[in-house]
């Protein structure tokens, strides 16, 4: 499946979404609101989007769920990196840089005249 | 990912969906909350603020669908949602879901009754271990095998020494007095018994629970009896001491041996209060090798064959024939037990199978026309809903749980039906088909009746859903609006279900049509006797207080009395009812006369014991000489009245009045000839009667003669009036099993009866449902066609025509299917052979009207749409 652009978004978004609760539990607006900055308003995560995937990710063991008190005391949904979502987080990133290194040398490619051969 | 956390995760959610529900909701709503402030924040007011979070966000539905999907549940909350939307659709539709559910009852429970029945009559193995084990015998003679007759004790008692084949044999004496009365004093009731021999209990398999059987010392009517578990109850409520007590018979006393285990029953007799030993005495004497009166069963050896038994028993029969040169040519012949009691039920209940096929055939029909019918109207609804976005797999997904709601509903309503049906059958054939009584729901039919009728349900319901789902919506949508006369294609996939129905229909009509004629014909037979408005009665008398000549007295002062009743018109009492079979038949022989002493001047006599005025009161006419009267007394010489038939026989060309013979043990003198009498209600006439005073013949034996009174008035009343009067002669006597004569010998039709019964109701659901059927489609072709008629009324057209037109089409429909029926009546002719009596089956009265009925009925279904075609506004169709 990894030809489909949908999947490959897919896995970008739980990538993100690791990474951002890397730093601290957080909940479902503010993970949304935390990607949208910190890509510089590129990434823009859809409630649509967002919760089906903590589900999914939350079904796989890599996150952890609690109701607690915001600092403007509301009640939410915190979602929490488990040992498990840190080891994932580690792995992807590398085979991120890895694919996204891979993806770099084969755009910036250029034909070089050689013989004939490409 | 860890599988185990996903399983677990999964059943979480499934578990606590409720909970996760509530919960999503609250994470939504401050996911919306949390962004409207943050455009407040930038000076939007609060209502443009939450306006635009949720422009921004998306529908909440869609949203919490998605986290469903992703939860794994959303096939439950789908399904829940689909089942309330499908009852909310049937709710709608109350008339469509009436008639699908009631069509699925009707076809579940009536199938699962019928076939229940034939399962338990037909099917099921005798209620006894190894039930292929048993055999009837029959005495039978060597030249004539097809003759089935009781066997001599004679016979039967070589039979017992000296048959290998058999591992016990058994003889009940089915042919002698069954009845007995218990008690004494006030409490006196009148009991079935049933003599037997000792072997009886272990032919059957079944021994007594408490107690002990009879020993074969006892064969010589010893005073021990053996009771059925429900006497034991009734009489010494359960007690098991009761062993050994003494217990009061026809003022006899008899120790009470054992009793049986509850729910026995006799596999000849069925139910049956208390057995005895019968005497085997007589036996011994080899003079008695030609007075047959025992019915016998048989258990075969494990390894014997019923053609290996058979072979022992010829062989058997030769040696026998040699040692009793009276009963030269006797012979014997097994039948297996189960087809002997089965015997003449199994063609009934063969055919009603068959019916009961037929009906749900057309019940799938019925609900396939019903469901395409609404597929074909909700395709546009598919077809919209899906130009709107709707999923095709959610489509098929609802239309399939609307179905499985539909099925559902008809399984329960059948499991209904089918309880009450099975009552009704029990009603109507109890008495008439043995071990129907036993009768249960068959749950393996049940199932089976279930599973097609669902399935009939799902097919017929999803079909129109896929053929949506595959069409391109647009044509659908476009098609409604351009074309006048569309589904061209399934209306007359509709009619050929129509054409299939009638067909069906058509044939069970000529079935019923068929039984219908037969009885006609069976009623007008003459019989020689006219049982209208005679009641007959048992009237037993215990030989310990009436001896030979207080018996002889006592019939007759009973048979006056009554006759002194208001409104009889006579009484008398006879051996035997007449039309019910035969009875006592001795040779007998013309003593006088052309064939005095002659083979030819030897009949095989009817003989009847009658007392009072039997002929005036059973209707019997004299034709020549007088009836009996008080002075044919034991003081004169033995007289007899013998049948026309008789006296054809044994005195051709001269007046048998005058006339002598001799039979049931010496000569007679006749003095009357009377009219015939059938032996059965089919009119099987025999070689001829002869009718002994019961005043001279009281001696013999106790016969107790079944009373018969023909009176003007009504038969209820005059039982009443009867019982009073006989308690008023003797209190501890009893009226037995008072009965109408003309049921009395009804009872040999009441098979006949039972079939006719059952196949006229299928008969009539078969002829409702195809009337349905064609009514349904014709009433869509209509709403189809209602631009089509608008333009053509709008065109000059009357509404005569146009009503015409839409009769004829019915009618070309029904033609088509009577047509084919027709063909179907043809094929099953033969198969209905055994069932109709005095009438082809291929009657041409009986074919064509059923062929006129069906027409009728047709007409009236077609009538109505037809009326409703030319109700159409010109103006309403074509704006």
């Amino acid at each position: 499946m990894a030809g489909e652009p949908g999947e490959l978004l897919q896995g970008t978004l739980e990538m993100m979404v690791l990474k951002t609760l890397s730093l601290e539990p957080m909940h479902g607006w503010g993970i949304a609101q935390r990607i949208q900055q910190m890509s510089n308003d590129v990434f823009l995560v859809t409630q649509g989007s967002l919760y089906p995937a903590l589900i999914r990710m939350k079904r796989r063991g890599w996150l952890t769920t609690s109701w607690r008190v915001t600092e403007n005391s509301r009640r939410a949904r915190y979602y929490e990196l488990t040992a498990a979502g840190r080891k994932q987080l580690g792995f992807e990133q590398a085979s991120w840089l890895r694919a996204s290194a891979a993806v770099n040398w084969v755009m910036n490619a250029r034909l070089v005249p050689d013989g004939g051969r490409a | 990912m860890s599988v185990l956390t996903d399983i677990i995760e999964r059943a979480r959610s499934i578990l606590f969906r409720r909970r996760d529900e509530r919960e999503l909701a609250e994470e939504l709503e401050f996911h919306t909350a949390m962004e409207a402030e943050k455009l407040e924040r930038r000076g939007l007011s609060p209502a443009e603020a939450r306006r635009q979070t949720s422009l921004a966000l998306g529908g909440v539905e869609r949203v919490k669908d998605d986290v469903r999907d992703a939860r794994g549940t959303r096939f439950l909350h789908d399904g829940q949602r689909d089942m309330a939307f499908a009852l909310r659709t049937l709710a709608r539709n109350p008339g469509f879901a009436a008639v699908a559910v009631l069509t699925l009852a009707v076809g579940i429970g009536g199938t699962t009754a019928v076939y229940s029945a034939v399962d338990a009559v037909l099917l099921q193995p005798l209620p006894y271990q190894q039930p292929g084990q048993l055999v009837r015998l029959y005495f039978t003679d060597v030249r004539r095998k097809e003759e089935r007759g009781v066997v001599t004790p004679v016979h039967f008692l070589d039979y017992r020494q000296s048959m290998s084949a058999f591992s016990s044999i058994a003889a009940l004496f089915l042919y002698s007095e069954a009845g007995a009365d218990i008690g004494s004093g006030d409490d006196v009731r009148r009991i079935r018994i049933l003599p037997v021999s000792a072997d009886y209990f272990d032919v059957v398999r079944v021994q007594p629970s408490i107690g002990r059987p009879f020993s074969r010392d006892e064969e010589t009517n010893a005073p021990v009896v053996v009771l059925s578990h429900a006497l034991w109850k009734d009489k010494f409520g359960g007690d098991p001491s009761a062993v050994g007590k003494s217990l009061i018979m026809n003022g006899r006393s008899y120790t009470i041996a054992g009793v049986m285990p509850e729910g026995f029953a006799d596999p000849l007799a069925g139910s049956v209060d208390a057995w005895v030993p019968g005497d085997l005495s007589p036996g011994r004497d080899p003079n008695e090798a030609g007075n047959h009166y025992l019915s016998v069963i048989a258990r075969l050896r494990p390894d014997v064959t019923l053609a290996r038994a058979q072979a022992e028993l010829d062989r058997l029969s030769k040696t026998l024939a040699d040692r009793y040169p009276n009963a030269r040519y006797a012979g014997a012949r097994l039948d297996p037990l189960k087809e002997d009691i089965v015997g003449d039920s199994s063609k009934p209940l063969e055919i009603m199978l068959g019916a009961v096929a037929m009906v749900l055939v057309l019940i799938c029909v019925n609900l396939a026309n019903l469901l395409l019918v609404r597929g074909t109207d909700r395709a546009r609804e598919f077809a919209l809903r899906s130009a709107l976005g709707a999923e095709r797999r959610r489509l098929v997904r609802q239309t399939l749980i609307e179905s499985l709601t539909l099925a559902l509903a008809g399984d329960v309503a059948g499991i209904i039906v089918a309880y009450f049906a099975m009552k009704a059958i029990v009603a109507i054939g109890a008495g008439s088909i043995p071990r129907l009584s036993t009768l249960t729901l068959e749950p393996r039919l049940l199932v089976f009746s279930l599973v097609i009728a669902s399935l009939s349900a799902l097919g017929f319901g999803l079909w129109p859903a896929l053929r949506a789902a595959r069409t391109q919506p647009g044509d659908i949508l476009r098609e409604q609006g351009r074309s006048a006369t569309s589904g061209g294609v399934q209306m007359r996939l509709r009619q050929w279900l129509v054409v299939s129905q009638v067909a069906l229909a058509f044939v069970l009509l000529v079935g019923a049509g068929l039984l219908i004629a037969s009885f006609q014909r069976i009623r007008q037979v003459p019989l020689g006797v006219r049982p209208e408005g005679v009641l007959a009665f048992e009237l037993h008398l215990p030989e310990a207080r009436y001896d030979s000549i207080a018996r002889a007295r006592f019939y007759e002062t009973v048979a006056e009395r009554i006759a002194a009743l208001p409104g009889v018109v006579a009484a008398g009492g006879v051996s035997k009812l007449p039309a019910t079979g035969d009875f006592n038949i001795w040779g007998t022989q013309a003593l006088t006369g052309p064939l005095a002493n002659l083979d030819r001047g030897n009949i095989a006599g009817q003989n009847r014991v009658v007392s009072g005025r039997y002929f005036d009161a059973v209707g019997i006419s004299l034709l020549d000489g007088r009836l009996f009267d008080e002075h044919d007394d034991t003081s004169v010489p033995r007289r007899v009245i013998i049948s026309r038939a008789a006296a054809d026989r044994m005195f051709p060309g001269v007046r048998a009045v005058g006339q002598s013979l001799t039979t049931g043990g010496g000569p007679r003198e006749i003095v009357g000839v009377v009219a015939d009498v059938a032996l059965d209600p089919q009119g099987r006439s025999g070689e001829g009667y002869v009718y002994h005073p019961h005043r001279q013949f009281a001696g013999d034996r106790n016969w107790s003669l079944v009373q018969v009174v023909r009176t003007t008035g009504s038969l209820e009343q005059l039982q009443g009036e009867v019982r009073r009067l006989i308690a008023s002669l003797d209190p501890q006597l009893v009226m037995y099993k008072p009965v109408a004569l003309t049921e009395a010998i009804g009872r040999g039709e009441a098979q006949r009866v039972f079939t006719l019964r059952l196949l006229t109701t299928f008969a009539g659901v078969a002829l409702g449902l195809a009337a349905l059927g064609l009514f349904g489609v014709l009433s869509y072709g209509v709403r189809l066609r209602r631009r089509e008629f608008g333009i053509r009324m709008a065109l000059g057209a009357n509404g005569g025509s146009i009503r015409r037109m839409v009769l004829r089409e019915g009618m070309v429909v029904t033609a088509i299917g009577v047509a084919i029926g027709l063909l179907g009546a043809v094929a099953l002719s033969r198969v209905l052979t055994s069932l109709v009596f005095g009438v082809s089956t291929l009657d041409p009265r009986v074919l064509a009207s059923a062929a006129v009925f069906m027409g009728l009925v047709a007409g009236f279904a077609a009538y109505l749409p037809a009326h409703r075609a030319t109700s159409v506004e010109p103006s309403s169709v074509l704006q």
